[in-house]
């Protein structure tokens, strides 16, 4: 499956340059070769130290990254170029990771939480460093996410913000492993719907207040969401209580009605949403160049490297899964959606399988946040939500993401080796 | 926990799944709503079988068809020239170019326009765009204009749709069409003057000016001082009436009095007391500064900077009667006329009211839309009074149709050939319906050039509507 995908890739890339520039270059080989060492080598990785892991995981994950790098190749070669050295970045820390695990296995992640938590906020809080540092936060399209470190003349960019997402759902795995038999009592009851302490609800105000801050102070809507989301169903599937799903539905809408209404960038986000069309000439433009993107569409697509992706903004970020929608047609589109629903209940699989319940938890939240990143994304350039700019994992351009969700994999593999052995 | 993991794990899955349905209807549903979208830049680069579909009138007049040769005819000649455009070897303007991809039948050989063909009956007939301009509306306003340069512009004011749309001098389309002639040397004749052109737009400015007043607690009867001439501070020339003397007895006038004759005097006054920022205020609202949409592109109307007239008192109270660099599009007059016909909110102009199948089946219908609020309510009501009165007994009398209830303003501005002669008015049985701009360039003055041009055009709207 593995060299599959590989032949997948080159293929694809093959196909883009014979149709965008007549003949076939050495891209082919390079973006074979790349795809087939890195994910080769986690393979081989996963096979040595965690030979009892899910064998469909790694596939499936090589086969999105080899859909995602052939359309980010597609729509700017450079970009596509730049990404097999993330993803070879990726694939060494992959290993790296699965090396370091086989020694103690995930259970030593338990120990350390506290010391996850503060790393995760600090990791939160670094883009609000000022620019003039040689560690310093950087602006881009109207969001504080991104640090840069500055080397002499070079510059490295890196969103810490994408770490700080595994680090808090190893933190939260461990916390409410343990403190989960105490959330769940609910001594007090209005109605049909059990209260509890209301101390107890402590937890779910601050993750609520941390996902504010990341909104109000680096302006990214899609990073706060996800982090309030992935908590309030960690907590849920934790302590089986559906109080924690109602109060932080309603904490979640409150939120999202007070953002809307108070922050001029959500507020144009929801606009561009409900009305792209008549905003065409400022917000909405991204949002209309989408679905004119989806209008080419059809069953097949327009085939690869005959549509024109680019002319949507982001088009290799956000609006990847449009571009390859384009190109690939409702065939290519549901195929990947079938793709993530397939990695998504494997993850699910192997947090029900789990020998504890932090291993469970942590197996849930991983996937939880590849499940709920992927929704929020498809949902928002498909205008089922206000669009929020968070990467489709595994298939859009970001050296950041792609180096976290290939750490997600390892971690999940790993527990899924520990819960057969 | 199981449990609950269980359902977390079926709501995703539940949600990706939906994800599919959705992207299957929406895939269906841009295809056929926005596959020929006007702003959509693939559809210029697409293939298409040969043939138009035709360009008609609200009253069902051809402007535009294919002929038996497939060459493409334009019936009405110069009377559309600057809205349906042409569509000839050297190039495509107007309707014909923005309208393109709408006007054929799209084939690039893909499994999708084959499906779309299907849908269609597998007729594959090319559609017609329906304008929203009624002929003898267009032919009377072309005819009133006389030859002269300049332009008309009427707008349904409840829902922005464009009744007609005049540009003089014209050309015939059918000559470009030809090669006879070349658009690019006619620079003059094809010039659209309704959008592209901007002018001052002298007095029918002061209507802006009172708004800002307004806005601020003045009412139509607020007095002010009459006066032969007004120096404003700092400036080196005075400002003086059109009449050359006081407006009324002297002593004072109240705001609509200053409206009805016109009083320069009053408003460059008044644009000094309000200052800079409140002109250039009330002036933005009503849509200086701002793209208008409109179907073939419009220039943007402009004025001095607050900054700057904050600091230049005799560039303001030039800018309060219209002058100075206070530059407008007969359009944006139109749409600042019809806000005040609509209680103070001007509607998305449009002049294609639907795309048709040769059989008449609605592809396509343009949804009226508020583009944007220009006056309050309670400021729309009280110019629209003054406004009447302004053509019951002041510069706009000439503006005057029997059995409709006609409000306006006129202008007469500075212009290097002669002033331009400017009226903008609304105009209905009982309620405003219509609106209406007119401009004579270097055609002398608004209340005696202009408003008649107006009237004649309401008449023809009042016999059609009657």
């Amino acid at each position: 499956m593995v060299a599959l995908s590989a032949v997948i890739t080159a293929a694809g890339t093959a196909l883009v340059t014979a149709t965008t520039s007549g003949t076939v270059t050495l891209d082919t080989f390079a973006a074979g070769a790349v795809h087939l060492g890195s994910f080769g080598g986690l393979l081989i990785a996963f096979r040595r130290w965690a030979p009892a892991a899910s064998r469909l995981l790694l596939p499936i994950v090589s086969l999105i990254t080899a859909v995602g790098s052939i359309e980010v190749f597609r729509i700017d070669p450079d970009l596509g170029r730049l990404q097999r050295w993330w993803l070879v970045l990726a694939a060494v820390i992959g290993i790296a990771a699965m090396r370091l695990l086989h020694r103690r296995g995930v259970k030593v992640l338990r120990r350390y939480r506290y010391l996850f938590l503060v790393a995760s906020l600090g990791l939160l809080a670094l883009p609000l460093l000022p620019s003039s540092l040689p560690l310093g936060g950087a602006t881009v399209n109207g969001s504080r996410l991104w640090v840069r470190l500055s080397l002499d003349e070079r510059t490295l960019s890196f969103q810490p913000g994408e770490a700080a997402k595994v680090l808090i759902v190893v933190f939260l795995a461990s916390y409410l492993a343990d403190r989960r038999r105490v959330l769940a009592e609910m001594p007090h009851s209005v109605g049909p719907l059990r209260l509890p302490e209301p101390r107890q609800l402590l937890p779910i105000l601050l993750a609520f207040s941390i996902a504010f801050m990341v909104l109000v102070y680096q302006r990214d809507l899609g990073a706060s969401l996800l982090l309030f989301l992935v908590f309030v169903m960690l907590l849920y599937v934790a302590t089986a209580r559906a109080t924690y799903l109602v109060a932080g539905g309603l904490l979640a809408v409150g939120g999202a009605f007070a953002a809307a209404t108070w922050f001029s960038h959500v507020a144009v986000r929801v606009e561009a949403w409900l009305h792209p069309f008549q905003d065409y000439a400022t917000g909405g433009y991204q949002v209309a160049q989408g679905v004119f993107a989806l209008a080419e569409a059809g069953l097949v697509g327009t085939g690869l490297g005959n549509g024109s992706p680019w002319l949507i903004p982001a088009a290799s970020t956000d609006y990847v899964f449009i571009a390859i929608v384009e190109e690939t047609g409702l065939a290519g589109g549901l195929a990947l959606l079938a793709a993530y629903a397939l990695l998504v209940t494997i993850g699910f699989g192997i947090a029900l399988r789990a020998n504890d319940s932090f291993r469970s938890l942590l197996a849930a939240g991983l996937t939880i946040v590849l499940a709920v990143q992927t929704l929020l994304i498809i949902g928002g350039v498909l205008r089922m939500l206000p669009l929020t700019g968070i990467t489709l994992p595994f298939a859009s351009y970001g050296g950041s993401s792609l180096l976290v969700n290939v750490l997600i994999i390892a971690l999940l593999a790993r527990v899924s080796h520990e819960e057969r052995t | 926990m199981k449990t609950s993991l269980r359902r977390i794990a079926a709501a995703l899955a539940a949600s990706l799944a939906f994800s599919g349905i959705w992207m299957t209807w929406l895939v269906t549903d841009a295809a056929s709503r926005y596959r020929n979208d006007p702003r959509n830049v693939r559809s210029q680069q697409a293939g298409y079988l040969p043939g138009a579909g035709r360009i008609i009138t609200a009253d069902r007049v051809i402007v535009a068809i294919d002929d038996s040769n497939g060459e493409r005819q334009y019936p009405e000649g110069v009377a559309y020239a600057h809205i349906v455009g042409y569509d000839a070897a050297s190039g495509r303007s107007g309707i014909e170019q923005s309208r393109y991809a709408a006007l054929r039948v799209r084939d690039d050989g893909s499994i999708t326009d084959w499906l779309l063909g299907l849908g269609d009956g597998g007729t594959r007939q090319p559609h017609d765009v329906v304008l929203t301009v009624h002929d003898p509306l267009q032919q009377v306003a072309r005819d009133a204009l006389g030859g002269k340069t300049g332009a008309v512009v009427v707008i349904d004011v409840a829902t922005g749709a464009v009744f007609a749309y005049v540009s003089s001098p014209a050309y015939d389309p059918n000559q470009v069409v030809a090669g006879s002639l070349d658009p690019e040397e006619s620079a003059d004749a094809t010039l659209d003057r309704a959008a592209d052109r901007v002018l001052p737009p002298g007095s029918t400015f002061k209507v802006i000016v009172a708004a800002a007043a307004l806005d601020v607690g003045a009412n139509p009867d607020t007095p002010f001082t009459d006066s032969e001439e007004y120096l404003a501070p700092g400036a080196g020339s005075p400002i003086r009436n059109a009449s050359d003397g006081f407006c009324s007895d002297g002593n004072t006038l109240t705001l609509t009095d200053a409206l009805v004759v016109s009083c320069n005097t009053v408003f460059a006054a008044l644009a000094v007391d309000l200052g800079g920022a409140s002109v250039v205020g009330a002036a933005r609202r009503a849509g200086f500064g701002t793209v208008i949409p409109w179907e073939t592109g419009a220039a943007r109307s402009s004025l001095t900077g607050a900054d700057v007239l904050e600091a230049d008192d005799g560039a303001l109270a030039q800018t309060g009667i219209g002058e100075r660099d206070v530059r407008v599009t007969p359009l944006l007059m139109a749409l600042i006329a019809s806000s005040i016909g609509n209680g103070g909110v001007a509607m998305q102009p449009f002049v294609v009211g639907a795309i048709l199948t040769p059989s008449g089946d609605v592809i396509a219908q343009t949804e009226p839309a508020p583009f944007t609020r220009m006056f309050s309510s309670a400021v729309a009501a009280d110019l629209r009074t003054m406004m009447t009165e302004v053509v019951t007994r002041g510069t706009g009398t000439a503006a005057q149709v029997d059995g409709l209830i006609v409000s306006g303003k006129t202008g007469t501005a500075e212009g290097s050939g002669g002033p331009h002669a400017w009226f903008i008015g609304i105009a209905g049985h009982d309620n405003p319906e219509i609106a209406i701009a007119v401009v004579v360039e270097s055609g002398g003055s608004g209340g005696r050039v202009a408003a008649p041009i107006a009237a004649e055009v309401l008449k023809m709207w009042r016999d059609l509507s009657g």
